[in-house]
């Protein structure tokens, strides 16, 4: 019968379908199975195990001597996770938690958010006494947490709060362009050594292995810790700051304005910088918003660090080397002495001098301050070779210190004039001011140090930096930072000369002879910067000792009036506590 | 005059084991999947699995002669049930698709299988219905297709496929001719083709031309069929149109399932990677990292088959496939032992419905298959399915028993 045939075809046929469907299905289990479970595992396994960062310590930061300036200390976070947390405890344990109003509002907001389970640090470096009693309840406080977090400890003497610089959380945008090295809510260096040595001083994150389910909601921790990752601590940085000099610099500049930068000579090193006024990097670490405002929008601008971003005219301080490019060009010689009649008509100006110094030669120019003498220099050897003495000395340009805060001040020279006067408007009575300092000319107490340097080191130095190397956190082998060494020519004679007088400045008849050390052969310039809108700053430039230069220091004080009388004094405290500081070393080393 | 037989030749054995112990299997892994957070579940479903084998019996001992006589009144309900689930069915995932009547909530389109099949089944039993009579074929059609619709408009594309291919291997097992089955698909294939634009769609118009032709009937009902397909496609462009944009969202997303990684794409990649991880042996019972963190969002529905790829590897994974393999054989078996065509064919349908759900079920769990929400016989969470199901089965042992062997 036809009809059977047919079934038993049609028969053949369904068979032939349910063995192909099983066949294919058994096919790809063996595939995904058997041939490339591995994959699959890995897949479920990342599924599952989350790593969370762990926070790796900051690297320390060493003085030159490898004091402790900046350290680490424990902290702890308070940490919410809204999804978990339960309103009723804003009233039970109110007291507790101690949350501001703004925080409640946060927690019951990001409760309806999707991000409901990402914890979110609701306050920094709580006291002990809440961590224990957060811990205490922990079983009632649900989704409340204590978090451990490295955090800095400044405790060591030094406030250097514009050395160190501080830390901030990192933006939005810093994050985006970090690489995957950070995560939100990471504090990062926002100024000073800390930013410009970031990556030095981060350090690497560890990493926690957690088993979580698919809501990321913590289960518990995969293989017991067996396969985290510690962190791993950040370099640390050794500075050139000596210790005891920057905490006399800081004390020196108490209840004052200004700056002071000490350096080296001949290796750049920078042995103290001080800002006033300041600020405490303790204090602005658990800063809140208001506070951070209050600091920030402080009119005596705290945060701005003087020593490397504030100009001012250098004064008289500028006249060794002026002295230096009348001899170069020429012009001058030692011998050539002028007279001094206590100033200089020139054209329908006067020109003052502070005294009547009668006959005068270099040295005495430079050791009395005499200004006829150097109108009368800047008259004969024009604009050019000034600009090309304070260009050499590196003025009117970055020193390129290794902090980013930092400005060129201002040299003008014949573009400047034109665009302000017009194209052949100006003479040189317009400029003559410039010949003692003052008018256009501004400088920064970093750049005036480094002037200092280089006529102490003979017209050698290197570019001023704070931070000598760092410490390999793996190897704890010490490797210096190289910078550019910085290089003039002078003539040997010419640079006598001027020394000359900036010993007679201290030890001589000068202007700064009340510092005058029995002990310390100090060489200096004084200089009064001319301030409109008030009182004059007070300018100080010195090295010693004279015959062999172990530092270079400049001093501003602000709004004090005559260098010698209050600038000076200062100079002299920091070169005695840091000489002083290197005898005793020296004898510790030969017992 | 008394025949001795064995109890065998009575009850099948074989069909029956399996089944209980794919019950038993499903039970195992929903207790796994709903153990951290839903084990209600669990207690519903081993609830249903106790009414199902109470219902199994009540229906096994049925006449078989009987259920014959059932094809037009439960034909109509199911008619009637998809209708009414239009007006006032709840929506579960998109589709209107559930109905309740008092405290029990049940899916229309899961009893109307029982009620379409038993109506195409019917009428092609009858000894003066002709498949190659185009007029009967059309009837035939009518009665397959008049469900999908409603289906359609839940809307509820799985189960319409189901549907579909339920309609041709009952017309197949009716010894449906070439031509007929060419009449069938034409109009399918076509609208398919259409989705890949102009050109697929004219070759698929010109090799209709060419098949009309080698076929050879006459003028008038080679251009009825032209005609027909013709009009499938437009019928087909405006059928989309009338839908909302979600709707006609769900379908592209059906066609192409790869469109939506993160939606329905993300718990079939998810089923895979539960499964692959499970490797030969398993992570365990209740040691699935992927079933037991949750990361395939109600698994002990359409996904239930990875809780075993995953905690019972290869091996559990492969029992389940000879479980079924066995009823299916033995289905198919009993399918081409019956002589009476009316049984057999529902037997066929029967064995398609699960035969298709086993299928694109476990296929959608390993990556062999897109993600069509429809669930595993007997394995799979959901009260109507299972009773659905079972009763199946009991109506098949039913024909078994009351077998007769010679006509």
């Amino acid at each position: 019968m036809s009809n059977e045939e047919g079934k038993a075809l049609r028969y053949s046929i369904y068979f032939s379908t349910i063995l192909i469907i099983v066949t294919a299905l058994t096919l790809q289990l063996i595939r995904i199975q058997i041939l490339n479970s591995g994959k699959f595992k890995i897949k479920a396994n990342e599924n599952s195990v989350k790593a969370i960062p762990v926070a790796a310590p900051r690297g320390v930061i060493f003085d030159r001597n490898f004091n402790l300036l900046v350290g680490n200390k424990p902290s702890y976070n308070l940490v919410v996770i809204p999804a978990y947390f339960d309103t009723s405890s804003f009233t039970r344990f109110g007291k507790l938690l101690g949350f501001s109003k703004e925080t409640k509002l946060e927690i019951i907001r990001a409760k309806r958010k999707y991000s409901k389970f990402k914890p979110i640090v609701v306050r920094r470096d709580i006291p002990f006494d809440v961590v224990s009693g957060v811990n205490e309840y922990g079983d009632e406080l649900t989704g409340v947490k204590v978090e451990f977090v490295p955090k800095r400890d400044y405790a060591y003497g030094v406030n250097g709060a514009h050395i160190f610089g501080y830390l901030q959380e990192i933006t939005a945008d810093e994050l985006k362009n970090s690489m995957g090295e950070y995560v939100g809510g990471d504090e990062i260096g926002a100024s000073g050594i800390e930013k410009y040595y970031e990556k030095y001083l981060r350090g690497k994150k560890g990493k926690k292995l957690v088993v979580v389910n698919s809501r990321q909601q913590y289960i518990r921790d995969f293989r017991n810790g067996a396969m985290d990752l510690p962190p791993a601590k950040g370099d640390d940085i050794v500075l050139s700051i000596d210790k005891k000099t920057q905490i006399a610099a800081e004390n020196a500049l108490k209840g004052k304005k200004g700056a002071i930068v000490a350096i080296v000579p001949k290796t750049g090193e920078i042995i103290a910088m001080a800002s006033a006024p300041t600020f405490s990097l303790s204090e602005l670490s658990v800063a809140s918003p208001s506070e951070w405002r209050a600091i920030v929008f402080n009119k005596d601008k705290p945060l701005f660090n003087r020593a490397t971003m504030s100009a001012y005219p250098p004064g008289s301080t500028i006249k060794p080397l002026e002295a230096l490019a009348g001899l170069a060009s020429g012009s001058v010689t030692p011998r050539t002495t002028i007279i001094c009649k206590g100033g200089l008509q020139y054209g329908d100006r006067f020109f003052g001098c502070d005294h009547i110094h009668g006959k005068v030669n270099m040295v005495k120019s430079i050791e009395e301050s005499c200004n006829t003498y150097y109108y009368l220099l800047f008259l004969k050897m024009g604009f050019a070779p000034w600009l090309d003495f304070t260009r050499r000395f590196g003025f009117g340009r970055k020193t390129h210190i290794d902090i980013y805060e930092e400005k060129k001040g201002l040299l003008p020279d014949s573009a400047y004039y034109n665009k302000r006067f017009g194209r052949h408007r100006w003479n040189k009575g317009l400029l003559l001011s410039l010949s003692i300092g003052q008018g256009e000319v501004s400088v920064t107490p970093l750049q005036l140090a480094k002037y200092t340097a280089l006529i102490a080191g003979g017209g050698k130095t290197v570019v001023p930096h704070l931070a000598k190397g760092f410490i390999d956190n793996k190897t704890n082998a010490f490797h210096p930072f190289s910078f550019d060494s910085v290089k003039i020519n002078l003539n040997k004679n010419d640079l006598a000369v001027v020394k000359k007088g900036m010993f007679e400045v201290v030890n001589g008849e000068g202007t700064a002879t009340n510092i005058k050390d029995a002990y310390i052969p100090i060489a200096g310039k004084t200089g009064t910067a001319q301030n409109p809108h008030g009182e004059n700053h007070a300018i100080f430039i010195a090295y010693a000792p004279a015959d062999n230069p172990k530092i270079a220091v400049a001093v501003v004080i602000e709004n004090a009036g005559y260098g010698s009388t209050h600038a000076a004094p200062v100079a002299h405290k920091i070169i005695r506590t840091y000489l002083r500081n290197l005898i005793h070393k020296k004898m510790r080393k030969l017992k | 005059m008394k025949i001795k037989y064995k109890l065998s030749d009575k009850f099948d054995y074989w069909l029956f084991g399996s089944m209980i112990a794919l019950i038993i299997v499903g039970l195992i892994a929903i207790y796994s999947a709903t153990e951290k957070m839903a084990l209600t579940n669990y207690y519903k479903q081993l609830t249903f699995a106790v009414i199902s084998i109470v219902i199994f019996f009540i229906i096994f001992f049925v006449r078989a002669q009987y259920f014959k006589f059932l094809s037009i009144p439960v034909y109509l309900l199911t008619l009637l049930l998809l209708g009414f689930v239009l007006i006032s069915g709840h929506t579960v995932y998109g589709a209107r698709s559930w109905l309740n009547l008092g405290p029990i909530g049940f899916q229309p389109s899961e009893i109307g299988k029982i009620g379409t099949i038993f109506m195409l089944a019917y009428w092609l039993s009858q000894s003066n219905v002709k498949l190659d009579n185009l007029r009967d074929l059309a009837i035939a059609l009518f009665f397959g297709l008049f469900p999908v619709l409603l289906i359609l408009a839940e809307p509820d594309m799985g189960t319409a496929i189901v549907y579909i291919v339920i309609l041709l291997s009952v017309l197949f097992w009716a010894g449906i001719d070439l031509f007929g089955l060419f009449v069938i698909l034409s109009p399918a294939v076509i609208v398919f083709l259409s989705f890949f634009g102009t050109v697929a769609a004219l070759v698929g118009f010109l090799a209709l031309v060419v098949l009309l032709f080698l076929f050879k009937k006459d003028l008038f009902l080679s251009l009825t069929i032209f005609i027909i397909n013709l009009a499938s496609i437009f019928l087909f462009d405006l059928g989309v149109k009338l839908l909302k944009p979600h709707q006609q969202k769900r379908i592209m997303t059906f066609l192409n399932p790869l469109s939506d990684p993160y939606g329905s794409g993300y718990n079939a990649i998810q089923a895979q990677t539960a499964v692959g991880s499970g490797g030969i042996l398993g992570k365990g019972f209740l040691h699935g990292s992927q079933t037991q963190l949750r990361f395939i969002p109600e698994q002990w529905t359409d996904f239930i088959f990875s809780v075993i790829g995953e905690e019972f590897g290869f091996i559990g994974s492969f029992i389940v496939i000879l479980l079924f393999s066995t009823l299916f054989f033995r289905l198919l078996r009993i399918a081409l032992k019956q002589k009476d065509s009316f049984a057999g064919l529902v037997t066929i349908g029967f064995l398609t419905t699960l035969l298709v759900h086993f299928f694109i079920n476990i296929g959608m769990n390993i990556g062999l298959a897109p993600v069509i929400g429809i669930p595993l016989p007997f394995m799979s969470y959901g009260g109507t399915a299972l009773i659905v199901n079972v009763s199946m089965i009991a109506i098949v042992m039913s024909f078994y028993r009351d077998k007769k062997e010679h006509t």
